[in-house]
């Protein structure tokens, strides 16, 4: 029974591993897959910058999140080496190198002359067990976008602190106008995005001590308990209509149609409720850093980067579209043709058409994302092969306390528990 | 209660035509306030993308598998309602197994059976995939049709010395026709928006609509209005097959069964 | 006599052959197709395959063991049954409703039905998109519409109740033409003589479609049950879509918990489980009901 087990399991399920599979790509071409963001989408028309100067055609597949995730998960199982380059987020990267997906490129990296041009923040993300396994090019941040007008008419300050917010939303609030709204969706990349700001900001955590290896989760403190009423309080009495089950689209959706005063978001929706060929109230919002707390603030941070995998057929020609992919002046060119301010190539940054650009769209933009970023713990969410199973525990419970299935205090004790169960403690 | 079922059917459609014409800033302001922001920009930005080609993609696609399962699948439901054969029940419900499986569970071993297979990104290999999914739907009402023309025809067909296969194409077919112009109607369309195999089996040449519609919802924004245009573009093409379609299921209603 | 009679004999197994050689061909092209992904699934079902952890080729019943005990899936199978459940009621029954509606209508408007299938051929995604705004209170027009007679409409994918009604809504209207249509075929392949004889005999209208029409259509009702049931098992993009399995894991269907352990928590060998409990769950129930289906056919 068990030898004619682990023959069907090999036959059926492990053949790839074999490396008998037919999807390869031609000697000289890569084939790179990403998601769609603003990045990629420019990356993806610019293939033949690529091709001109490397004689190397690179067949760039931009993909719907949810597709990419599939894709890659069958393709890195099977082994199927149809993929040279492919869009690494950091969220995922502890859980990639776990399962042998990608390929170590420290050797690589280091040839790279662009290499010293990246912030070490986010190359140090990709950094596991002293090897390099991708190269970021982006690293989005939480911002807040705030009604300048609404804010005037009540003569209130933007809020510092989340405290504030309470203090600031119960007086702003009414029926055609809610105060906030914020990603409520149970998910590791929706609430948990964005709950962490909050709990963080309270002196939460997630384990009794990441940085020194402790890892006993510790998401039921009082302190996180104390944040999470916050964030309930904050959507439940003061947030639109409907607000326990928005998403980024009815995040900015709302803010578009004027519905809210408020909003914590993601780099991308944030510089969009700014931008005037956005928004129609893109010039009576104002942008600033989300609120912090009794321990201080900390915006939400997303890397995104460029990883080879373990399959891939020919590593060098990855390398290189790699080493083009983030160069400064690719990036240059995104950055102008695509709403992509959050390049991680620093040179990028002092390219005087990139600071119009976005300077034109709000003034303050390019400061306040480089202080979030500055302000950012790499770590906001922790970097661990088992995050995205912990992330969608802990998001599953938040939004069930959040929409009154139960107590808070319950939901963060169920998620203790369950974090327990997912690290096998 | 004809009224209220009219209601429900329409006004997701009616909500779905007016987002496709709004601009993206107000796409979700009430359009009574605004009726004047009216674009054609979404239905430009669909034609530069790539999804007519993944609107040509669907339509080989679910053509191609439709056509072939009607070829194998009509005669097996012919034969299943009318056949003495010991075992057609078990053939006819291991026909259906596959449909049972939930796809998480099989994802992987389909998706290297493929690679093995050599057919990820072929249209022979989707066309293929695609029959497992209309195959079983025609077979089944292929069969209760089949079975609502009587005995006797069949079998006076063949007392007078016709062959089993001309008695199929001759006398029982045209007599069940509603029932196959309905199935292949159904067979099309299931393959027409299936996502699942399209999503293992295709990469960028196959793409079918389905998949590409995911690409208008990108990392922190989601085109609404695209997505309206993809879902008109993909209810189009639908169109004239249906009226063609209709003409065949109406011929019945003066009586092409006579019991 | 006697040669007549093994002439006969002889004919009906040639038929027999005839017919056979009918089936065969639909049945291998699925089998084919189905045998390698279903051992493969099973086989998986029994490994200890972990994303993460890889495999120590292991083999055994510890993954459906797990499973007894596990609360979220008796939460998941809830989910899933009411879903199912009102989904494909709602579906046989407004498609039923349309088709014998449509089947009164001759002329040009006959035509008119054709749009009643348009909704089958949105693609899901889309489906849950075009509803996912339609039940979001800051989206929908219907909410901006009572809003301007000062009347708030309730918030409902923010209760289990309501959102699990919102996703049976979504999914009855894009598949209520299937049921529509095969419904449709059914009472055109109805003999109009049947109906006349009945009003002849001095039956109403309504008696003549309860005690004529409605017995006919039988194996249609159950033909569409069947393909529904089937598929209502698999819900899925409209979870993903509209409410990602909340308020909490009150929408998580069993195919959804299905998913997260397999992609969210690595838990390759876990998720195949729980597709193998829920493909015997469908095969029974499809037994049973392709039985009773092959009973009133015959």
């Amino acid at each position: 029974m068990k030898k004619f087990l682990s023959t069907m399991i090999s036959a059926a399920v492990l053949v790839g591993a074999a490396g008998t599979s037919t999807i390869v790509s031609a000697a000289d071409e890569v084939n790179v897959v990403m998601f769609g963001m603003p990045y990629t989408k420019g990356l993806a028309a610019l293939a033949d910058d690529f091709e001109a100067q490397t004689g190397i055609k690179a067949n760039i597949d931009v993909i719907g999140q949810d597709v990419f995730e599939n894709r890659i998960t069958l393709s890195f199982t099977g082994k199927s080496g149809d993929i040279d380059v492919v869009h690494t987020p950091v969220i995922q990267v502890q859980r990639w190198v776990s399962a042998n997906w990608l390929k170590p490129i420290t050797a690589e990296v280091d040839a790279m002359a662009v290499k010293s041009d990246i912030m070490e923040g986010p190359m140090d993300a990709y950094k596991i067990k002293g090897e390099q396994w991708a190269v970021p090019y982006m690293a989005a941040t939480g911002l807040m976008t705030y009604r300048k007008d609404i804010l005037e008419e009540a003569g209130v300050e933007v809020p510092q602190t989340w405290e504030d917010m309470l203090a600031v939303a119960a007086k702003i609030h009414n029926d055609d106008t809610a105060a906030i709204a914020m990603r409520a969706v149970p998910g590791q990349g929706f609430n948990m995005f964005i709950f962490p700001m909050v709990m963080r900001a309270y002196g939460g955590k997630f384990f009794e001590d990441y940085t020194a290896g402790d890892l006993t989760p510790a998401i039921n403190s009082p302190e996180t308990l104390e944040a999470l009423n916050v964030y309930m309080k904050l959507l439940n009495e003061y947030g639109p209509q409907g607000a326990g089950n928005f998403n980024f689209a009815e995040v900015q959706a709302a803010a578009q149609n004027g519905q809210i005063a408020f909003a914590v978001e993601g780099t991308g929706i944030a510089a969009s409720l700014v931008d005037p060929e956005k928004s129609q109230f893109a010039d009576k919002t104002g942008i600033t850093l989300p609120p912090g707390g009794p321990a201080g603030r900390s915006p939400a941070i997303a890397v995104h980067g460029l990883g080879i995998p373990a399959s891939a057929k020919n590593p060098e020609l990855s390398a290189k579209f790699i080493e083009w992919a983030v160069s400064s002046e690719t990036m240059t060119k995104i950055a102008l043709a695509q709403p992509f301010s959050n390049f991680t190539t620093q040179s990028v940054a002092k390219n005087a058409d990139v600071i119009a650009k976005y300077s034109k769209i709000h003034p303050d933009f390019l400061a306040v994302q480089a202080e979030a970023l500055n302000l950012a713990i790499g770590h906001y969410r922790p970097l661990l092969p088992e995050w995205p199973a912990l992330g969608q525990a802990i998001g599953e419970n938040i939004n069930a306390a959040l929409n009154g299935l139960m107590s808070p205090e319950d939901a963060l004790e169920a998620a203790e528990q369950e974090m327990k169960d997912i690290l096998g403690q | 209660m004809m009224s209220v079922l009219v209601f429900f059917a329409a006004l997701p459609t009616v909500w779905v035509l007016i987002m496709s014409f709004r601009e993206q800033s107000v796409i979700f302001e009430p359009f009574w306030e605004s009726p004047l922001a009216v674009t054609f920009d979404n239905y430009l930005g669909i034609t530069r993308s790539e999804f007519p080609r993944a609107l040509l993609n669907s339509f080989i696609c679910a053509g191609a598998s439709t056509l072939l399962a009607m070829i194998v699948g009509v005669p097996a439901g012919f034969a299943l309602a009318k056949s003495r054969l010991s075992g057609k029940f078990y053939a006819s419900w291991t026909l259906l197994l596959l449909r049972m499986a939930p796809p998480v569970g099989f994802v992987i071993p389909l998706f290297l059976l493929y690679v093995n297979a050599g057919l990820i990104d072929s249209y022979f290999g989707l066309i293929t995939a695609y029959m497992t999914l209309t195959l079983p739907l025609i077979v089944w009402s292929m069969w209760n049709s089949f079975a609502q023309v009587p005995d006797e025809l069949v079998e006076a067909a063949i007392m007078d010395g016709a062959s089993l296969g001309k008695a199929f194409l001759l006398v029982a077919l045209p007599a069940a026709r509603p029932g196959a112009v309905a199935a292949a109607i159904l067979g099309f369309l299931i393959v027409w928006n299936d996502f699942f195999y399209a999503l293992i089996i295709t990469r960028s040449t196959t793409v079918t609509a389905p998949v590409a519609v995911m690409n208008f919802i990108s990392y922190d924004s989601v085109d609404w209005g695209s997505i309206a245009v993809a879902s008109i573009a993909l209810t189009l093409p639908i169109l004239p097959l249906m009226v063609m379609a209709n003409r065949y299921i109406v011929q019945s209603l003066s009586g092409a069964v006579k019991g | 006599m006697t040669a007549k009679s093994t002439k006969q004999v002889s004919a009906t197994a040639d038929l027999e052959r005839g017919y056979r050689n009918m089936v065969l061909p639909a049945v291998l092209a699925v089998g084919i197709f189905a045998i390698v992904p279903l051992a493969g699934m099973l086989a998986l079902s029994v490994s200890d395959y972990h994303l993460l952890r890889g495999t120590n080729w292991e083999f055994g019943f510890k993954n459906f063991v797990r499973l007894v005990s596990d609360k979220r899936l008796m939460g998941s199978v809830y989910a899933m049954a009411v879903l199912s459940f009102f989904g494909v009621t709602a579906q046989v029954l407004i498609g039923a409703a349309i088709a014998v509606g449509l089947s009164k209508i001759v002329g040009r408007w006959r035509l008119g039905r054709v749009l009643f299938l348009l909704p089958y051929a949105v693609p899901h995604v889309a489906v849950a998109l075009i509803w996912l705004s339609l039940f979001t209170p800051t989206l929908s027009p219907i909410n901006a519409f009572f809003d301007l007679f000062g009347v708030t409409v309730p918030s409902f994918l923010t209760t289990q109740n309501g959102a699990l009604f919102a996703i049976v809504l979504a999914d009855t209207w894009t598949n209520f033409p299937f049921a529509m249509l095969i419904i449709l075929a059914a009472l055109q392949g109805i003999s109009p003589d049947l109906e006349e004889a009945a009003a002849l005999d001095g039956a109403t209208r309504i008696q003549t479609f309860f005690y004529v029409t409605l017995p006919l259509l039988i194996p249609a009702f159950l033909l569409v049950t069947l393909f529904r049931f089937i598929d209502s098992l698999k819900h899925f993009p409209m979870i993903f879509v509209m409410t990602k399995g909340g308020p909490g894991r009150s929408t998580q269907a069993t195919n959804y918990y299905g998913y997260i352990q397999t992609f969210q928590n690595s838990n390759v060998a876990y998720g195949a489980a729980i597709a193998v409990t829920l493909f015997i769950v469908a095969a029974i129930i499809s037994f049973y009901v392709a039985k009773l289906n092959q009973r009133v056919t015959s």
